[in-house]
């Protein structure tokens, strides 16, 4: 355990270092954010019933979503290991005496925890004095803040159980282009990072519900605006968990399975 | 120009040598592209105007935009990744050629890949105009092909300054995606759905507004100013100045080496 958790901290501690890239990030994040709302605002002006959610609610939801991005989306990839498959040092990885597929998933997952550090503290202290309903605003109640911080936590370890599958699959495919981008896109969508669950058409609401995606962000973000009360909370974590174990054993296995048929590129 | 044109086809064909991988990253960015308008979609099923614009011109607007920045993409590739160029000290050999600069700039590099993104764009702008019932004249038609036009220019105006900077810093700005990228996210929508601040700014510091708004507004009947047509040639007007800024740039570059 002490091995992994070194990984986990040389990787969290190099990503503290790029904090010129940080602070470009955030300013991206808050004008992405800003659009996003002044759309969801503009809809809601245009006054067409059948709304989901209260505007401030999707408004704290939006920056929520802004703020921990570089945490809970697909589309942020570790060039390293699709290097090191590429170039061949995978063979260095194979070497080493612990097991490759948690070394792969403490590395990931140290490197997210730092981005999103670096990222969230100042756009969610700017969005808080923004104009009502527009702002970034506190969670419900204190309980269900909690559970936020929870299924926030577990969301974190779902997306990077997630994220280590693709460069499992690149050892096979070689390219982390095509088959792996496509998972990204399909797995960004129904995690709700575009919209949000609560909006999107009825049928894919139901097919998001039998996927582990939903259960990345949405459900944090839901439970901190109090649109998941805490019972429904509970269970939806309880289902993340499942999840979590499930994805781990799929990547744990696949990892297994590719090992013995992978072959390192020359050089 | 004939360089150009021979250079692109080089690109293509290297590109389909790995012809699986093409597919694959085609189809895939298909589905980015879908996840664009899907947004737009998804919203129109719930709500049934953005501040009394349709799904329909909403998706026009959106399509001119997505059409110049693909556009851009495909063919100007090079000058979207213009400090790669600087890093690696590759702008030294351009300099070199007695070929105009910013064309060699633009065949470095190419992604044919994101054709898949142009083909979209027009199928979405064709399907908007049949569903959108417009009352058709000359000026309408006019109007279409320069906001067509004025959206290839207005970023590759955009790619123009962004290079001029590199100049400066070497390394490329990264904040430049808010004005290429998230500038494309916004003008996705009719600009004046947004607040006032934001309609000055995308009006008269970056034009998008002239790209796809105020000639929206002329061929989906909201406006009969006939000025609204032509406005799109305001980006005709908008690129010299990023021309010269770029070319004053050139004489200030001092290479990096390697």
């Amino acid at each position: 355990m002490r091995a992994y958790y070194t990984y986990f901290k040389l990787k969290f501690i190099t990503g503290l270092q790029y904090r010129a890239a940080a602070w470009a990030g955030i300013a991206t994040q808050f004008f992405f954010g800003f659009v996003y709302i002044m759309v969801f605002y503009a809809f809601y002006k245009s006054g067409s019933g059948n709304l989901p959610m209260e505007i401030s609610k999707l408004c704290t939801y939006l920056w929520l979503n802004q703020a921990l991005l570089s945490l809970v989306t697909q589309f942020y990839r570790d060039r390293e290991l699709f290097n090191l498959i590429r170039s061949g040092n995978l063979c260095y990885e194979f070497a080493r005496p612990k097991n490759l597929y948690f070394m792969w998933y403490f590395k990931l997952l140290g490197q997210r925890y730092a981005n999103v550090v670096l990222r969230f503290l100042p756009l969610l202290l700017v969005t808080s004095f923004l104009p009502k309903p527009l702002n970034f605003t506190f969670p419900v109640s204190f309980n269900a803040f909690i559970l936020f911080l929870i299924a926030l936590l577990i969301g974190s370890f779902l997306v990077v159980a997630l994220s280590v599958l693709y460069p499992i699959i690149s050892l096979l495919t070689m390219n982390e282009k095509g088959i792996v981008n496509i998972f990204v896109v399909v797995a960004d969508l129904l995690s709700g990072i575009v919209i949000p669950i609560p909006f999107f058409p009825s049928f894919l609401k139901n097919i998001s519900k039998f996927l582990p995606f939903q259960y990345i962000s949405d459900l944090s973000f839901r439970i901190y605006v109090g649109d998941i009360g805490i019972y429904n909370g509970l269970i939806g974590i309880l289902i993340q968990i499942f999840w979590l174990i499930l994805v781990i054993i799929i990547g744990y296995f696949l990892m297994k399975h590719n090992m013995k048929r992978v072959v390192v590129q020359g050089g | 120009m004939k360089y150009y044109f021979r250079a692109l086809s080089l690109h293509l064909k290297s590109e389909l040598e790995y012809r699986t991988s093409f597919i694959f990253s085609f189809l895939s960015q298909i589905l980015v592209f879908f996840s664009y308008y899907f947004v737009i979609i998804s919203l129109f099923l719930r709500f049934n105007n953005i501040k009394g614009f349709t799904m329909y011109e909403v998706l026009f607007c959106f399509s001119i935009i997505q059409f110049g920045f693909a556009f851009n993409e495909v063919f100007a590739r090079g000058l979207d990744k213009f400090d790669d160029l600087i890093i690696e000290g590759g702008f030294d050999r351009i300099l070199l050629r007695p070929k105009n600069i910013i064309i060699q700039i633009l065949y470095n590099e190419s992604d044919f890949v994101k054709a898949s993104r142009l083909i979209q764009a027009i199928i979405i702008l064709i399907i908007s105009l049949i569903k959108l019932n417009i009352k058709w004249n000359i000026f309408k038609i006019v109007c279409i092909f320069l906001m067509l036009l004025s959206g290839i220019l207005v970023f590759f105006s955009l790619f123009l300054l962004a290079a001029s900077y590199c100049f400066i810093t070497v390394q490329g700005l990264e904040v430049r995606n808010v004005f290429t990228d998230g500038g494309k996210h916004m003008a996705q929508y009719p600009i004046g759905i947004f607040s006032k601040g934001f309609v000055y700014f995308f009006t008269f510091i970056i034009p998008y507004a002239f790209v796809n708004y105020y000639p929206l507004l002329f061929v989906i009947g909201k406006s009969d100013n006939i000025y609204y047509a032509f406005s799109p040639l305001i980006l005709f007007i908008y690129i010299i100045p990023c021309i010269i800024v770029f070319y004053l740039g050139v004489k200030r570059y001092s290479s990096v080496g390697s």
